[in-house]
């Protein structure tokens, strides 16, 4: 029973439904029409890799001319992307250079104020104090950072001692700094980073805005991961996309993730897969009428607040906050990209299949994501104030994101031979099966052009090389994407089939905390 | 230092133009790859580029470093496997494969090649000169064969060179020689004694039965009519003074030279011989022994070519059921089952006074009470 008042929330946030995570929490119609969007991800994309298993079986001429027209449509996929990656990557290396305090002088900025919020859960003093640090170093009257360090509860005694402990290191550096501990086990949550995030955002409004009567709209809140290190003009790049924004109350800032902090550190496939993360984001950089917020990001207070700070009860909180607050504005809240860095860790454990381990891990939780494409697409059956257009479009787009993902990686590097291995004897003995996987493998080659891109534009993007590491690891960071298309299989579609299988079985997820950094 | 931001974002209006580019070449692609890849190209041949339609031909062969060439024109197009060439844009028509390499027999064949369809076909090359390794009763410490002679002149091996160097010797000094547990072993394959000076053809024709020996690692079974040897599927059977490859299972997976495209007499004759149509549509062809099916006709034996020679032994070559060795009057001969055009056949060892077997796709020769392995296994 949710007992919060909700006088202050946008109409359509007061639903009672605006916070479903699944269909266990509604009932009669509505549960299952939920519970049907549930299964259909799943559904999709085992009835893909199976029709084409099937297909190659029993069609192998059809098998192989959708291959052939797969193929092809991903080397020009392959060439669309690339293009938004190096148009971005200029875009990202120009806002790099520019000096953004000059720049936001125009603007009457003073009244504004960083609301900073670090969830975090046992991680080390170094990557706190690191994290911190980086605030401490940024280009902006740190009178006006609020400060947030959000411990658990269920972290035990020395987290929050840690917390503790960080607080009277850093408390008087900035305008206000507090300390929240999200308890444990609280009915209706999913113990993670969303529910940690919503407990303190409840708490710094009790504890810090309402007392210092900071009006809501004056406040923007950067809810990041707590190994993220800002670029020292981020919260100026900030206000001045703020301040220069179309509807800046109804927009979310999203900068570009670098799991660059760790980068030296890490082994070549954790570089491989953290880039790679940095270039889907640079592509929705450049498109962000497509995309929806991801990992740290920013958005104002009052928005927040009109929508009760988002949901606690969700795996993939990053985007679904930003799904909650397209819903309840009736679809007009958008994304802004920065095309402003902040430096994150890439995912690494102490040895290689520790590593391989937390990285599936990770991209599991993150291709849960997939929970989100149910949750808009059930309420855009239920608000028709969003335009009809823009219902469609999104749950298309985003549809065929979470079916690509999973079924891509497969189709083309597996079941692109499938008819080869699998067709009839009458399709054994023609042309076509013969040059089929010549075909193939012509314009995978071709794709994987595409590479050359990313690793140029990684090598541009790595951190300087610290003491101790060889010069021998550049070339290593050269040519370590052709890993791809095995990264793109283990850590992409097989986890992603993972998930949208225990959501299909209503095999819900809870939140795996990645594991930063280890001394 | 400037006011503004210099690089816009990828406006809507430049994403549009690009997928619009991007979807337009895919229309263009598309139907261009799909034709190709079934066979279509283009002829600029003549003043009127037109379409023609292609086939290709998949030829294996197990000899490495070999020269493919068709109606005269070297492939150089690199392997698609490494014991397989794929050749493409191949016009319609009767073309002859030749596969060859100095030192080795040459394999030739002629096939027609329909459009759109690939022909397959595998090649063997077996060496001019022989080639052995002798299993001698006495080894060096180092694996030397040693051979007993009653003179160091008198040359071992007149019709072959060895794939390894080996002693002759007049005495034994027992204190330096090891017994080779391999020639005990093929000394017992052939049920001899070391003494036994009869000459291997003169054995043959002591026997009622011409086929003697008929050793095999797969199934061997006797009846009152035939002895047969199976590989798989495929059984050899001797009927009168022939021998028949038999396929023995349901046609799925026939091989593909037991099979035509065609459903009469004369086109088959036309494309893969005489001797293939009558096989199928002879008047003699038990009805039984043909199958018809929508797009082809399989018969269900193939007679070997014999040379026109009596067959004195035959088994499967090693590791292969597409090819037979066959020990007739002057030699012993591998020849592919493969009769589409003709069957290539090949000498592996000549003379008329030896024995042979074949025992764990090793083949062994037993010859002036020496032997010795055939060596199968081309080196490059």
């Amino acid at each position: 029973m949710d007992l919060e008042d909700k006088s202050h929330l946008l109409p359509y946030a007061q639903r009672p439904d605006f916070k479903v995570a699944k269909a266990t929490e509604l009932s009669g119609k509505d549960r299952r029409f939920f519970r049907f969007l549930e299964i259909v991800p799943g559904v999709a994309a085992w009835t893909t890799i199976i029709g084409i298993i099937l297909a190659s079986m029993y069609a192998p001429f059809f098998a192989a001319y959708f291959i052939i027209a797969f193929s092809i449509y991903w080397v020009l996929k392959t060439i669309f992307l690339s293009i938004h990656v190096r148009y971005n990557w200029k875009r990202l290396k120009h806002h790099m250079e520019l000096d953004w305090g000059s720049l936001i002088k125009r603007f009457r900025y003073e009244q504004m104020h960083h609301l900073v919020i670090f969830p975090f859960y046992k991680e080390s003093r170094e990557v706190i104090e690191g994290t911190l640090q980086g605030l401490v170093e940024a280009n902006y009257d740190r009178d006006k950072l609020i400060v947030v360090l959000a411990a658990e509860e269920r972290a035990g005694e020395e987290a929050e001692q840690l917390a503790l402990e960080m607080e009277k290191q850093f408390a008087g550096k900035f305008g206000h700094f507090i300390v929240t501990i999200h308890p444990d086990d609280v009915e209706g949550e999913i113990a993670g980073k969303g529910s940690n995030t919503h407990y303190a955002l409840h708490q710094v409004k009790e504890r810090v805005i309402d007392p210092a009567n900071i009006d809501y709209q004056n406040i923007l809140t950067s809810i990041f991961d707590i190994d993220t290190v800002i670029y020292p003009d981020y919260f100026n790049c900030l206000i001045w996309h703020f301040m220069t924004a179309e509807n800046p109350y109804k927009s979310a800032f999203q900068p570009v993730p670098l799991f660059t902090n760790n980068l030296w550190e890490a082994t070549a496939v954790a570089r491989v897969m953290a880039m790679s993360s940095t270039f889907w984001q640079m592509i929705m950089q450049e498109r962000p009428d497509k995309a929806a917020t991801f990992s740290s990001h920013s958005v104002s207070f009052q928005a927040l607040y009109e929508i009760g700070y988002g949901q606690a009860n969700v795996v993939s909180e990053d985007s679904r906050i930003f799904w909650n607050l397209l819903v309840a504005n009736n679809g007009e809240f958008e994304v802004v990209s920065l095309s402003y860095p902040i430096a994150m860790d890439a995912t690494t454990a102490s040895s290689l299949w520790g590593t391989v381990k937390n990285i599936y891990r990770q991209h599991r939780r993150w291709t849960y994501g997939v929970e989100n494409w149910c949750y808009l697409v059930y309420h855009f059956t239920k608000n028709k104030a969003i335009p009809l257009r823009k219902r469609w479009s999104i749950a298309a787009l985003q549809g065929e994101g979470y079916w690509s993902l999973v079924t891509n990686p497969i189709m083309l590097f597996i079941l692109g031979w499938a008819p080869i291995f699998l067709g009839t004897r009458e399709f054994h003995a023609t042309v076509l099966s013969y040059e089929l996987p010549i075909m193939v493998r012509n314009l995978l080659v071709l794709a994987m052009f595409g590479l050359v891109v990313s690793s140029i534009i990684s090598l541009s993007l790595t951190p300087p090389r610290p003491d101790g590491h060889s010069r021998f690891k550049y070339i290593v960071m050269a040519f370590q994407w052709i890993m791809v298309p095995l990264t793109m299989i283990v850590f992409s579609a097989i986890p992603g089939l993972d998930a949208q299988t225990r959501l299909m079985f209503g095999k819900y997820m809870g939140f795996w905390v990645t594991p930063k950094r280890e001394k | 230092m400037p006011n503004e931001p210099q690089i816009e974002i990828l406006s809507y209006k430049r994403r549009k133009r690009l997928f619009q580019l991007l979807v337009l070449i895919f229309l263009i692609a598309l139907p261009t790859m799909i034709f190709y890849t079934t066979g279509y190209r283009l002829n600029f041949d003549n003043e009127d580029s037109t379409f023609v339609t292609t086939g290709g031909m998949y030829i294996t062969t197990d000899t490495l470093d070999v020269e493919v060439y068709v109606d005269e024109d070297k492939i150089e197009k690199p392997r698609l496997f490494r014991s397989a060439y794929y050749i493409q844009n191949i016009e319609s028509g009767i073309h002859r494969v030749v596969v060859q390499r100095p030192g080795l027999n040459t394999w030739v064949k002629e096939l027609p090649v329909d459009p759109r369809i690939v022909v397959e076909a595998s090649a063997f090359n077996m060496p001019v000169e022989p080639v052995i390794r002798p299993v001698t009763k006495f080894t060096t410490t180092d694996n030397q064969p040693v051979f007993l002679m009653a003179s160091t002149a008198v040359e071992v091996f007149s019709k072959a060179t060895s794939t390894i160097p080996y002693l002759a010797s007049t005495t034994i000094a027992s204190s330096s020689l090891a017994i080779n547990e391999e020639y005990i072993f093929v000394d017992s394959l052939f049920g001899t004694s070391s003494t036994d000076t009869r000459s291997a053809f003169g054995r043959f024709l002591d026997e009622v039965d011409r086929f003697r020996f008929a050793t095999t690692t797969e199934i061997k079974s006797t009846t009152t009519e035939e002895i047969v040897i199976q590989r798989g599927d495929v059984r050899l059977v001797d009927r009168k003074s022939d021998v028949y490859a038999v396929w023995q299972n349901g046609i799925d997976n026939i091989p593909y030279y037991y099979c035509v495209g065609e459903k009469n007499f004369a086109s088959t004759s036309e494309r893969f011989g005489r001797h293939v149509a009558e096989s199928i549509f002879g008047e003699n062809v038990a009805s039984t022994s043909v199958v018809f099916e929508s797009d082809r006709v399989c018969r269900l034996e193939i007679k070997l070519n014999r040379l026109a020679q009596k067959v004195f032994f035959y088994d499967f070559f090693p590791n292969s059921s597409d090819l037979v060795v066959l020990l007739l009057e002057d030699g012993l001969y591998v020849t592919e089952i493969d009769d589409r055009a003709w069957q290539n056949t090949q000498l592996l060892y000549p003379g008329d006074d030896f024995e042979v077997i074949v025992e764990n796709d090793i083949i062994y020769i037993k010859e002036d009470e020496n032997y010795f392995e055939i060596v199968t296994e081309i080196e490059t």
